[in-house]
C-alpha cells in the first residue's frame, strides 16, 4: 500500500490531495500546494519587467521656466514671534528728525486745566518719565506715527484742556471731601484721536501722582487667546496669564506711587503674604506666579479703592485711581471664550471685565475720586448694536437733535434721532454697564489746533514749506474737518 | 514629549492640533472636548496642566476613535453590502455610491470606495 505521504520529508503529497483522480482537468501547480490556505490570487502578479527606460528629463510640463523665475531662498527664515515683534514694535525717536527749539514738556508744571487752555493748539512734549510708563501700559500704538519725530509729543487740543479739567474736578481740588469720579466713554471718527486723547489723560494723572490701571485693547481679553477658567463661584471666568500681565504694567507704571503704600487689610490670598509689603511688591508677586494673579488682583484693588485716612499714618494714605479702556467695543458683547458646554460666554462675564463694569456702574465705588475713561475703536470695531445704539441716544440727549449740526460729509444737517432695531436683541448687561457713563464725541481739530500741530510738523523737518493759512486749510479740508489720524497721513505720512 | 492618550507630542504643538490627530476626531468634537476643559485655542501642549490631560485621556478613552471608528466604518459598508443594497453594492464596485455621474471623474470614488475600506 503507497502512503499518502512522503516519508522522506512528510511534507510534499504523492498525490493530487485536492482532486479526485478522476477528474478530467489538467492541473497546474498553484493549485497544487496543499499546505498553503492562501488565495493564489491575493498575490501581486509579477511586474512585467519592461524595456529599460530613460530618466526623465529633468523638467517637466510645457511652460517656460526662466532661471529667473525661481525664488531663492534669503538666509534663514524668520525666528517664531520675529515677524508679529517687528509688525508691533513701537519706535518712539527718531533721530534724523530736527529738534524743535522751545518746544515744552507736560510736566506737572503745565498740567493745571487753566495752564493748558492757554497752550492750546500747542504741541507740548512727554517727559521721559511718562513716556517709560505710558509704554509699560501699552498706550503708543504702531499705527501712529511717533517714529517720524524726535520725541514723543502730543497737540493740546479743547478735548484735553476739559480732561484735564475733569481731572481737577475729580481731585477735588482743595476740598478732599470733594472728590468725584468721572465715568466717560470716548467714541468718534477713525482717527478722530481718542487713544491720543486717553494718552493724554493718563499723562496728566501720572504727573500728578494717581495710580493709572489701563486695558490696552479689549480684544487681547476676548479673543480666546490667552488661558481661562470658571472661579470659584463658576459664574466667572479668570484669566491668570492676562492678569499676571496686568499687574506687571501696574507695577511698573506705578512703581514711585505704589512702592509708598503699604499692604493694610487682611486678604484670603492662596499664598503667605508679608503684613507691611509695599503695594508694587505685592503687584509683582501676583505678576510672577499667574495662578495667584487673580487674587492678588482683587486684593490689590480693594487696597487702591479703600478710602483714604490721612490721620492713621503711612499707607493709608491712597491716590485717584485712573482706569483706561481702549477698544471697549469688544468687551460689549460675546466673547469668544467658551464655557464648559461649548457656548460663547460673555464678555462681562470674564472676571477683569466684570470688575471693570462694576467700576463703570459704580458698584464699586472709587472713595478717593478717580477717573474711568473708556475709548471706542473705529479702527477695528467690533460688532455690538447695544453699545452703537446707547452711543447714538446717549449723545443724542446730551446735544439737541433738533438742531442741524456739521457733518463734513453731508454738510449741516438735523440727523434722526437713532431707533432701536425690532429685530435686534438688546443686550442688558450692557445696556446696565453703560447707564452711568457719560458719552463725549472726538471730533476733529479745529483750524487754530491743525496750524499749531502743522507747525510743529515743519519745524520736525517733516512737512516742507511755509505753513500758511491756505495750506492748513486744504489739508484740514482733506482731512474730514481735522480729523487728527488723516491730518497726519495728508500732511505727513504721504510721500508723494 | 507630552503624552495625551499614550501618544506623545512635542510641547509646541497646539492642542487642538494634537487632539485632531486622532482618527475619528474632528474639529467639532475638538472644539467641546477644548471648552469642556477651559482650554483656549492657541494653548501648547506644553502649557496644559496635569489635570488636564487626564481629563483628556479620560475622555478620549470613551471616544470611538483610531481602529474602532475605522472599523465602525467598515462595518457600516460591510451591512449595506450584505443587505444588498445599491449603496453597498456601488462601494464593493468601487464606483460613485451617491448617483454621481461615472463617465468622467470618479477618481477619488475609485480611490476610496471599497468594502475593506481604509478610513
Amino acid at each position: 500500500m503507497s502512503r499518502s505521504i512522503c516519508s522522506r520529508c512528510l511534507s510534499r503529497s504523492q498525490f493530487t490531495l485536492e482532486t479526485s483522480a478522476s477528474s478530467p482537468l489538467p492541473l497546474n501547480t498553484a493549485q497544487r500546494a496543499a499546505f498553503s490556505t492562501t488565495s493564489a490570487l491575493a498575490a501581486n502578479p509579477p511586474k512585467k519587467k519592461g524595456p529599460v527606460t530613460a530618466k526623465p528629463a529633468s523638467r517637466q510640463g510645457k511652460t517656460l521656466r526662466l532661471n529667473k523665475n525661481v525664488r531663492e531662498s534669503t538666509g534663514k527664515p524668520p525666528a517664531q514671534g520675529e515677524r508679529k515683534a517687528f509688525r508691533k514694535k513701537i519706535v518712539l525717536s527718531n533721530t534724523n528728525a530736527l529738534e524743535v527749539q522751545g518746544l515744552q514738556d507736560l510736566n506737572l508744571e503745565n498740567s493745571s486745566a487753566e495752564k493748558l487752555a492757554h497752550l492750546e493748539g500747542q504741541v507740548l512734549a512727554l517727559t521721559d518719565a511718562q513716556v517709560s510708563a505710558l509704554r509699560t501700559l501699552d498706550v503708543f500704538k504702531p499705527t501712529q506715527a511717533w517714529n517720524l519725530f524726535r520725541k514723543p509729543a502730543t497737540v493740546i487740543r479743547k478735548e484735553t484742556v476739559e480732561i484735564a479739567k475733569a481731572l481737577e474736578s475729580a481731585q477735588g481740588g482743595e476740598d478732599a471731601n470733594a472728590k468725584q469720579v468721572i465715568k466717560r466713554i470716548l467714541f468718534g471718527e477713525k482717527g478722530s484721536g481718542k487713544t491720543v486723547l486717553q494718552l493724554q489723560a493718563m499723562a496728566l494723572a501720572l504727573n500728578k501722582g494717581w495710580v493709572v490701571l489701563h486695558f490696552p485693547n479689549g480684544q487681547d481679553l476676548t479673543n480666546n487667546q490667552t488661558s481661562y477658567h470658571p472661579d470659584e463661584s463658576g459664574k466667572l471666568y479668570v484669566q491668570p496669564e492676562y492678569t499676571a500681565n496686568l499687574l506687571k504694567t501696574i507695577a511698573s507704571a506705578n512703581q514711585k506711587v505704589l512702592s509708598g503704600m503699604q499692604l493694610s487689610m487682611k486678604h484670603t490670598l492662596p499664598f503667605p503674604v508679608q503684613e507691611n509689603i509695599s503695594l508694587s511688591r505685592f503687584a509683582e508677586m501676583g505678576a510672577n506666579n499667574a495662578e495667584n494673579a487673580h487674587a492678588v488682583y482683587i486684593a490689590l484693588m480693594k487696597e487702591l479703592t479703600a478710602p483714604s485716612k490721612p490721620t492713621t499714618g503711612k499707607g493709608q494714605q491712597r491716590p485717584p485711581l485712573f482706569l483706561g479702556f481702549d477698544a471697549i467695543d469688544h468687551v460689549m458683547r460675546l466673547s469668544k471664550y467658551l464655557n464648559s458646554e461649548a457656548g460663547l460666554v460673555h464678555a462681562h462675564d470674564l472676571a477683569l471685565v466684570n470688575d471693570f463694569t462694576r467700576y463703570m456702574t459704580g458698584e464699586h465705588a472709587l472713595p478717593n475720586g478717580g477717573m474711568i475713561l473708556a475709548a471706542v475703536s473705529e479702527s477695528n470695531r467690533a460688532a455690538s448694536e447695544t453699545l452703537d445704539y446707547l452711543l447714538d441716544t446717549k449723545y443724542g440727549a446730551k446735544t439737541n437733535w433738533a438742531e442741524p449740526r456739521f457733518n463734513p460729509h453731508t454738510g449741516w444737517k438735523a440727523e434722526p434721532m437713532p431707533a432701536w432695531s425690532p429685530y435686534a436683541p438688546f443686550d442688558e448687561r450692557v445696556g446696565k454697564a453703560l447707564e452711568k457713563m457719560d458719552v463725549q464725541k472726538v471730533e476733529g481739530l479745529s483750524k487754530a489746533e491743525a496750524k499749531g500741530l502743522m507747525e510743529y510738523y515743519a519745524l520736525s523737518g517733516v512737512l516742507r514749506g511755509a505753513v500758511t493759512e491756505r495750506l492748513v486749510g486744504e489739508k484740514w479740508s482733506l482731512s474730514g474737518g481735522g480729523i487728527i489720524g488723516e491730518l497726519e497721513k495728508a500732511a505727513v505720512k504721504t510721500r508723494i | 514629549m507630552v503624552f495625551i492618550f499614550g501618544t506623545p507630542f512635542p510641547e509646541s504643538q497646539l492642542v487642538s492640533k494634537a487632539l485632531r490627530s486622532f482618527y475619528g476626531l474632528g474639529p467639532q468634537a475638538c472644539t467641546k472636548l477644548m471648552a469642556r476643559f477651559h482650554i483656549h485655542d492657541t494653548a501648547r501642549v506644553g502649557a496644559l496642566a496635569e489635570k488636564q490631560i487626564n481629563n483628556l485621556a479620560g475622555e478620549l478613552s470613551e471616544m470611538t476613535l483610531e481602529n474602532d471608528a475605522r472599523r465602525q466604518l467598515q462595518d457600516n459598508i460591510k451591512r449595506l453590502r450584505d443587505m444588498g443594497t445599491y449603496r453597498g453594492r456601488r462601494h464593493a464596485m468601487g464606483l460613485p455610491v451617491r448617483g454621481q455621474r461615472t463617465r468622467t471623474q470618479i477618481m477619488n470614488a475609485r480611490k476610496f470606495n471599497r468594502v475593506e475600506r481604509r478610513g
